[in-house]
């Protein structure tokens, strides 16, 4: 269970976080979360697909990272193989919320929290958050520029989603994996650009996409699909 | 007149109407003024008669009803106070005390290919015929939602309806008619029905907009049937003799709390001469007491509904309640299409709500007309004899179905239910399925047709819901060892999804309110 609690220096002096990527921290994991704004980066390494949240239904984009669940093919004992981690991988433990100001002046306020049951989190290995001047760590301030860009990235992929959903953009799809060992694997439950009623999409669609900075980013998640081809690999290679 | 069938009017809206309008425009280009370009719907709908509101409750056929109609399912569950019904749990109709039985909407496990009501028989004492064979009495009977917010519109994890409200839902329709789909609306009292030379009606006379002429007209006006019944003098056949239920008092009656669990099924409760319907939706309970005045006044049928609503909703609710009689001649017109006029709704019948049937004849009806539209006047007479062949049929099987629930019944306590198994008031086709039920359970050839609307499945939930006994064969069959084998290997799967269903799903109030709240996708 997690346990979020609002960072503060006066609590937090000691904290620190282990940022190495392994099994024992949660990073077996067969999908990330991610949003438009990171995928030229993430369509660099891992397939974009999307999938439907089971608490409300709401479509949302992610990087497929294994097949099987709690697989994350990228992870080996050496950490994340890959030039780049999904933000919302790298945010553990922390998370951004917002408080609500009670002078209502600028409504919400964002606030950084931190998750004090992750195993991350300790007084003894791994980045300090503060430094001995009480001034927040070279690593907290990365952290925090991590999650203003998760914040803006994720009302971004509201309005992504939204448009995605409006234009009928989305279908399910099935993924069938033929594996060297000869196992027949099915991939099910994602959904993927329906590049027919893509290529259909009038001016003014496109148009209207493209002001939103929705077109470049739905362009990625299709040549994504290139990235498929290491990842079976990847699987292939494990079975060996 | 023109030859072709190109303009239809149908009088009356509610529920009937519009339903009507709906499914017929939806399978056919209309808009408005096109009768060049070949297919015209008008409906007339009074401004000063108020619709009855009677059927909120549904068959799952309604989600393909809706869907064909173009309708958001999210749009639907918002505008018109919907929740999901799965089925119907019956209390009190076999000895008249605590005795309970479900009749879900899904078929049992494999059914297709399996009749495992044969096999129950040997575990009957153990477990309920509906639970051994499907999860969905389970999943009702805690209040769960028959899927969960990520399945997509129209889909679902077990089969469903709905509850809803009816004028609501009139209401939301006659929106989706006239902007989506192009019907005429045309608000209007009917002061005279004018005839052609042949005998068709060639128009009908309104008030405020003139005559409307028209080359099918549809009698949606309700139980008062003003064109088939009243113009053209088709008499009603009364089934009062077979079902004794003649009069229904109805009350909406509130939560006690606004997010009180919501009963994802219809609840009917046996009462000394008659059943009281309890109806979940999400902002209200309808509840109402169905009776036969030959066997109750209605100060006393009026007692046993406050009784029900005092025990289930409070004393309070009880003392509120605001109850609305309805009264109706158990039956059907003697045929439903005559001429070039077609009756759907209660102007062609009416009978108990006991199964929904209301809502669902009025889907298959206006579906026939749509799909079998006459190309022209000549073409008409052979359509509308195979309609009336079909429904005469249809009506007859809710008949034999309905009754079923009665015959059923080992309750002695009122002359209700001693009348209802005098062999007098059975009808002779039940009777014959019965005596054949002695010796062999309900199976797919005890059916006639393909789009037979109660599934021989329908019969074995209410006959081994109601403690009905089928002997097991006299002699052993050579694949008896394999059908028992494979029949216990189904009971296993069925209780397992059934704990996986329970586990996974959501409950009706959960769901809608995320309904309400994020939608259902699409896909």
């Amino acid at each position: 269970m997690s346990n979020y609690v609002i960072l503060s220096q006066s609590a937090h002096k000691q904290t620190k976080v282990i940022t190495e990527r392994s099994e024992k921290y949660g990073d077996n994991i067969k999908y990330a979360a991610t949003f438009p704004l990171e995928f030229r980066n993430i369509q660099a390494c891992y397939p974009i697909f999307f999938s439907k949240s089971s608490d409300t239904g709401e479509f949302f984009p992610i990087a497929l990272l294994g097949f099987e669940d709690a697989e994350n093919l990228f992870l080996n004992e050496s950490g994340w193989d890959a030039t780049y981690i999904p933000m919302m991988v790298e945010r553990h433990p922390f998370l951004i919320g917002y408080q609500v100001s009670s002078e209502a002046e600028e409504g919400k306020k964002p606030v950084v929290s931190i998750d004090m049951d992750n195993p991350r989190v300790n007084e003894d290995a791994g980045e300090a958050l503060f430094e001995e001047n009480a001034q927040p760590s070279e690593f907290l301030k990365y952290i925090m520029a991590k999650l203003e860009s998760l914040h803006q990235g994720h009302e971004h992929s509201k309005g992504f989603i939204s448009a995605l959903t409006a234009l009928d953009l989305l279908e399910p799809f099935t993924l069938e994996i033929t594996l060297d060992n000869g196992s027949n694997n099915q991939l099910l439950g994602f959904y993927t650009i329906n590049e027919e009623k893509l290529m259909q999409l009038d001016g003014d669609a496109l148009a209207g996409l493209n002001t939103n900075g929705y077109l470049q980013p739905i362009y990625m998640a299709v040549a994504s699909y290139a990235r498929i081809r290491a990842l079976i690999d990847k699987k292939n290679a494990r079975l060996q | 007149m023109s030859n072709s069938v190109n303009r239809i009017v149908i009088v009356g809206g509610g529920t009937a109407g519009w339903l009507s309008a709906g499914i017929i425009a939806a399978e056919h280009y209309s808009a408005e003024n096109s009768v060049s370009e070949g297919f015209q719907l008008c409906l007339v709908e009074s401004p000063d008669i108020p619709t009855i509101g009677v059927g909120e409750g549904t068959w799952p056929s309604m989600r393909t009803t809706l869907q064909k109609m173009g309708i958001s399912e999210t749009e639907f569950f918002r505008e018109c106070s919907v929740s999901f019904k799965q089925g119907t749990q019956f209390h009190g109709w076999t000895i008249g005390g605590e005795d309970s039985y479900a009749h879900p909407f899904t078929l049992p496990h494999k059914y297709s290919e399996n009749n495992l009501a044969a096999h129950w028989q040997s575990v009957r004492d153990q477990v309920k015929f509906a639970d051994a064979v499907c999860p969905q009495s389970r999943l009702f009977n805690n209040k769960l939602a028959p899927k969960n917010i990520a399945t997509p519109e129209y889909a679902c994890n077990v089969n469903y309806g709905y509850h809803l409200d009816a004028g609501k839902f009139a209401d939301f329709l006659r929106k989706h008619c006239v902007e989506k789909l192009g019907v005429v609306h045309i608000s209007a009292n009917m002061t005279a029905v004018n005839s052609a030379d042949n005998g068709d009606i060639a128009s009908i006379t309104t008030d405020s907009h003139g005559a409307i002429e028209g080359d099918l007209f549809i009698d949606c006006s309700g139980s008062r049937s003003l064109l088939l019944g009243e113009y053209y003098g088709i008499p009603l056949v009364s089934k009062s003799h077979c079902l004794f239920n003649n009069c229904a008092l109805a009350a909406q009656v509130p939560y006690q709390d606004p997010e009180d669990p919501i009963q994802s099924c219809t609840l009917s409760t046996a009462q000394s001469a008659g059943w009281i319907w309890d109806i979940g939706l999400p902002s209200r309970r309808g509840i109402g007491h169905t009776y036969s005045s030959d066997h109750n006044t209605e100060d006393g049928a009026r007692t046993e509904l406050l009784n029900y609503i005092a025990t289930t909703a409070g004393e309070q609710a009880a003392a509120d309640a605001s109850i609305r009689k309805i009264t109706f001649d158990p039956g059907h017109r003697a045929k439903f299409w005559h001429r070039n006029c077609v009756a759907i709704g209660m102007s062609s019948g009416f009978i108990e709500p006991l199964e929904a049937s209301a809502l669902v004849l009025v889907e298959l009806s206006a579906t026939m007309i749509a799909e079998q539209l006459p190309a022209n006047r000549q073409i008409m007479d052979l359509v509308a004899k195979r309609f009336n062949n079909k429904f005469l049929y249809r009506w007859d099987r809710i008949i034999d179905f309905l009754k079923l629930h009665y015959v059923l019944t080992q309750r002695r306590d009122s002359e209700y239910w001693i009348d209802n198994c005098a062999a007098s008031s059975i009808p002779d086709s039940l009777q014959e399925l019965l005596d054949i039920w002695r010796y062999q359970a309900p199976w797919h050839r005890d059916t006639n047709h393909i789009d037979e609307m109660f599934p021989s499945a329908s019969f074995q939930y209410v006959l081994y819901g109601m403690d009905f006994c089928t002997q097991t064969n006299p002699t052993r069959r050579r694949s008896d060892r394999e059908t028992a084998k494979v029949a216990m290997a189904l009971f296993r799967e069925n209780a397992k999804r059934t704990e996986q269903l329970m586990t996974s799903l959501p409950t009706n109030r959960e769901l809608i309110n995320k309904i309400y709240k994020y939608g259902f996708q699409k896909i």
